[in-house]
């Protein structure tokens, strides 16, 4: 991580700071976009990140030009014994059982993992960095506490926790907590969250450890900063370069965890298309080695999308960090 | 660079992942096998496979209401009265089988007196004759709760001193024994199908000298079923019955691995007309890989299937193939695939939207979920054709190829009160958020999308929830406040014998109402003392009621008593529309070219274990 801290003032990027003939000063956050730049793999990830977010926002136009929903039932598209077509011109990547366009639910699927990438992980994220940077900074019995509970959170078996409270919660009309937790996008969003934050939390944790015994932040409290001042202005600014890191990194395991999810069916309704929901139905029976675009397709565009994260964490992972080699 | 070489790694890795699994589908080898149209072969084994059993009742038979747990006990255990094991109104007709004929009525229809055959025994290790109070027996153990009878209705408050009690099997002042050979039912009430009720393995003899054994938990004696018919459990013979604590499971039944059965030495043939018994045993073997189960029919390590619905590629592969073809059986079984709606959830209620339900549903689509036509006919009212045949013709919310009538069913919606608008489709705010129950598996969750497509063309929008097969039924089979269903897509029924009956009193009358683990799921004909006593909301239109449809039909015999509930299922499709009939079921079975004898039993709607043969000559 960053070597030597910031103050906060001096992030603000398109400084250049002149000294002398020649010399070219820059922000660290120029370095950074430097460096990421020259890793042409994580720059590859990061194309295919943007135009999957431009597909999941497009994707209501694109079902509009191909002329078919992501729910709309074709009866031509299976044949007597309810047996789907293949890729032809009307369906690019075939039909599903029910007589679906796959490539348009495969396209609708990115919705339900960049959602799951971005609101299940930025809840994820709020959530541990809020009580990592607290556990950190008073340390003591506040610490204890929120560390056991790290703790214990983090020994939870994952799936069989997620499991039991979709099954137990889709019982009943109302679901639980009085209608807050109902099966669908919701629940599965919310299972994520609550049981990713810790990893967050315990990163931050530590970092705020090592950064509050520094001494601008004895300069800051010899200069009468209160607690919450000193975490907001001092502290979170020289935490967002791991913070940025780490939840790139976990995106790719809260996708693979929500289609981990929907492929042992519970969550999310057919309505919503969901790449493991699709990857479930096309393994029912072996259906996969006759209608094998129901396995190729979504299983591609998942493969792909856990990778481009992957790449751009691991990018963002290099340039931030001055310490691992390659030049600037 | 490292990272290049990770990432072309991370690829690589992905790549080989994708072959693997490509290379890992087997593909499913056609096989022609030669045309068999030997002679019935004696010996060999019925080698099948089944991707769980599935009991409810724990196999013991007291207590096991499951079509496929009657279908072994047809292999296992003998009754009063049992049937052909032939496909057909024939194989419904109840033929005597421990007793010597059908039995004598008194004139007034309260006394139902058997002779038992003689030289009838129990297999090993019990090895002695079986007599009317081993019968008497299995009739205490009805109405012991401890052991958890589940159609114990079909006798309590018909046999008289027959009333479900807490604690241990004890006399039944109805049920007179007058000597081994004699068994005599007095009634309360003149019941017509009685008889058939004596066919239903809870009334098989039951040795009490080994039952009385298995008290807690319920369910136990199933390890351990002493058998009255042409085979037993493999490892009956070894079973140390000398006292209650030596008695251990029989090997040849463990829940999640496999049945076998082998042979009963003391079974007579002569003794036994209606079954064939050419096979030296059964070997059922669990493999929760249905399509596996198939892969090896086809290449000839078994010998057919059992219950599952085979998956549509070997449907298609076994129906277009001119050499296979002869290997698919279909046969129509006693069952209703059907989507209950709850008239006590609103919308529900009004009459006007359950009609209007029947009217937009594609059927036609569900069929081709399941796999085609060749899985059953589509359904146009609620009574399979084995039971009181209405016949095709009764279709009262018939559309053109079953795919539903928008315009009759917005015109049908326009009449409620859900849709004062008269738009057609409801606009009232509690048809925005309506749960539709279905089971997770497939076909059901392939028809789902179909249904749910089909409600929301009327306004209804439903949030569809998929459960585990037993939780979906546990879900509707409660009538709790709260957690009131309004429709559900899960449920099948089929007869429990052949009488139409099977299909009116325990899906239709207030009296199958109880609190948990009723069939009544549509709560036809709830009172407002029951809705009271059970917390949950009576609604201000009343709920209609069949009772005394049902009451006037059950004294009739004969061709009345078909016209009687054909006049019934009519009322039900046109007054009270509890349902959305689906399709009537075939059970399709794949056999092997090994099979040289097949039959189908009607009774229980699967293969007849008990009469079938095959060419190999493996030991059970």
């Amino acid at each position: 991580m960053l070597q030597d801290p910031v103050r906060s003032e001096e992030l603000v990027v398109g400084d250049v700071v002149s000294a002398g003939d020649g010399f070219v000063g820059r922000t660290p956050w120029q370095l950074f976009w430097r460096r990421f730049k020259r890793d042409r793999v994580a720059l590859a990830g990061g194309i295919i990140i943007i135009c999957l977010i431009a597909i999941a926002i497009l994707a209501p136009l694109i079902a509009k030009l191909v002329g078919h929903g992501p729910n709309e039932l074709f009866d031509s598209a299976t044949n007597e014994f309810g047996l789907p077509i293949g890729p032809s011109s009307k369906f690019w990547f075939g039909a599903d059982r029910p007589g679906r366009d796959v490539f348009v639910r495969t396209i609708y699927g990115a919705r339900t993992s960049l959602t799951v990438a971005f609101v299940a992980t930025g809840l994820a994220t709020l959530i541990g960095v809020t009580l990592g940077v607290v556990a950190g900074y008073f340390k003591g019995v506040t610490d204890t506490i929120i560390s056991r509970f790290i703790d214990m959170i983090l020994s939870l078996p994952l799936l069989l926790f997620a499991l039991g409270i979709s099954a137990a919660c889709s019982i009943s009309k109302t679901g639980c907590l009085a209608g807050l937790i109902r099966p669908g996008l919701r629940l599965v969003v919310s299972v994520i969250a609550l049981f990713t934050w810790p990893y967050i939390a315990r990163i931050v944790r530590g970092q705020v450890l090592s950064l509050r015994e520094r001494e601008f932040i004895e300069a800051s409290r010899s200069m009468g900063a209160g607690g919450l001042r000193i975490m907001r202005a001092e502290i979170l600014p020289n935490l967002a370069a791991p913070i940025i890191v780490y939840t790139t990194l976990i995106i790719p395991s809260n996708i693979l965890f929500e289609a981990a999810l929907s492929f042992l069916g519970v969550g999310i309704p057919q309505t919503t298309p969901s790449w493991g929901r699709m990857l479930a139905d096309a393994s029912n029976s072996q259906l996969f080695t006759y209608a094998w675009w129901m396995m190729l397709f979504p299983g591609l565009f998942l493969l792909m999308t856990t990778l481009a994260f992957n790449l751009v964490g691991d990018g963002l992972r290099d340039a931030l960090d001055p310490r691992t080699g390659g030049d600037i | 660079m490292e990272r290049y070489r990770r990432s072309l790694g991370l690829l690589c890795l992905g790549s080989i992942l994708l072959v693997v699994a490509a290379a890992c589908t087997k593909s499913t080898g056609g096989g022609g096998g030669n045309t068999t149209s030997a002679a019935p072969t004696k010996g060999g084994t019925y080698r099948s496979a089944t991707s769980s059993f599935g009991f409810v009742g724990a196999f013991d038979p007291v207590g096991e209401y499951t079509a496929v747990g009657f279908e072994y006990y047809q292999m296992l255990l003998r009754t009063l009265l049992n049937y052909k094991g032939v496909a057909g109104a024939d194989g419904l007709t109840p033929q005597p089988d421990l007793a010597t004929d059908l039995g004598q009525v008194s004139s007034d229809g309260l006394t139902y007196t058997y002779h038992l055959k003689s030289g009838i025994k129990f297999g090993p290790p019990v090895n002695r004759d079986i007599t009317s109070q081993d019968i008497k027996y299995a009739f205490e153990r009805i109405d012991s709760k401890p052991l958890v009878a589940q159609y114990g209705f079909y006798y309590d408050g018909v046999i008289e001193g027959m009333a479900a009690h807490d604690g241990p099997p004890k006399d039944i002042s109805g049920i007179e024994t007058p000597d081994p050979q004699t068994i005599v039912f007095h009634l309360t009430t003149p019941t017509s199908d009685f008889p058939a009720r004596l066919s239903l393995a809870a009334t098989a003899p039951v040795p009490q000298e080994v039952a009385k054994c298995f008290t807690k938990p319920a369910g136990g004696y199933g390890n351990d079923i002493i058998s009255s018919g042409p085979y037993m459990i493999q490892g009956a013979d070894n079973v140390d019955i000398s006292s209650c604590k030596s008695i251990k499971p029989m090997s040849g039944y463990d829940p999640t691995a496999h049945l076998i059965l082998v042979r009963n030495p003391n079974w007579d043939q002569s003794t036994d007309t209606l079954r064939k018994a050419y096979v030296d045993g059964l070997n059922m073997s669990i493999d929760s890989n249905v399509d596996d189960i198939f892969n090896k029919i086809s290449q000839g390590s078994l010998d057919g299937s059992f219950y599952e619905i085979p998956p549509p590629t070997v449907l298609q592969k076994y129906a277009t193939s001119s050499s296979l073809k002869q290997y698919m059986h279909i046969d129509p079984q006693n069952t209703t695939y059907y989507i209950t709606m709850n008239l006590i959830v609103p919308p529900f209620d009004d009459v006007h939207v359950r009609k209007a339900v029947n009217w937009i549903i594609d059927k036609a689509a569900i069929q081709k979920a399941w796999g085609g036509p060749a899985t059953g006919t589509i359904a146009g009212h609620i009574m399979p054709p084995s039971m009181a045949a209405l016949g095709p013709d009764y279709n009262p919310y018939g559309t053109p190829g079953d795919h539903g009538d928008l315009a009759k069913a917005q015109a049908e919606m326009k009449q409620s009160k859900y849709d004062p608008g008269h738009t057609g489709k409801c606009t009232d705010p509690v048809c925005s958020n309506v749960i539709l129950l279905n089971r997770n598996i497939s076909p059901w969750t392939d028809a789902e999308p179909s249904i749910v497509a089909d409600l929301a063309k009327i306004g209804i929008n439903v949030e569809a929830r998929e459960l585990e097969s037993g939780a979906a039924y546990q879900t509707i089979d409660s009538v709790k406040d709260g957690s009131q269903i309004g429709i559900a897509m899960n449920p099948r029924w089929g007869a429990d014998y052949g009488d139409p009956n099977t299909f009116a009193q325990p899906l239709f009358s207030s009296q199958a109402i109880i609190p948990v683990g009723t069939s009544n799921y549509s709560l036809v004909g709830l009172t407002q003392e029951q809705a009271t006593k059970f917390g949950v909301t009576y609604p201000s239109g009343g709920v209609p009621s069949a009772d005394s449809q049902i009451n006037a039909c059950l004294p009739k015999t004969g061709a009345d008593r078909q016209t009687c509930f054909q006049d019934f299922d009519k009322y039900l499709m046109e007054q009270v529309v509890p349902w959305v009939p689906m399709f009537w079921a075939n059970q399709v079975t794949i056999t092997s070219p090994t099979v040289t004898a097949w039959s189908f039993d009607q009774f229980s709607g699967f293969i007849a274990l008990q009469n079938i043969a095959v060419s190999n000559k493996v030991a059970p």
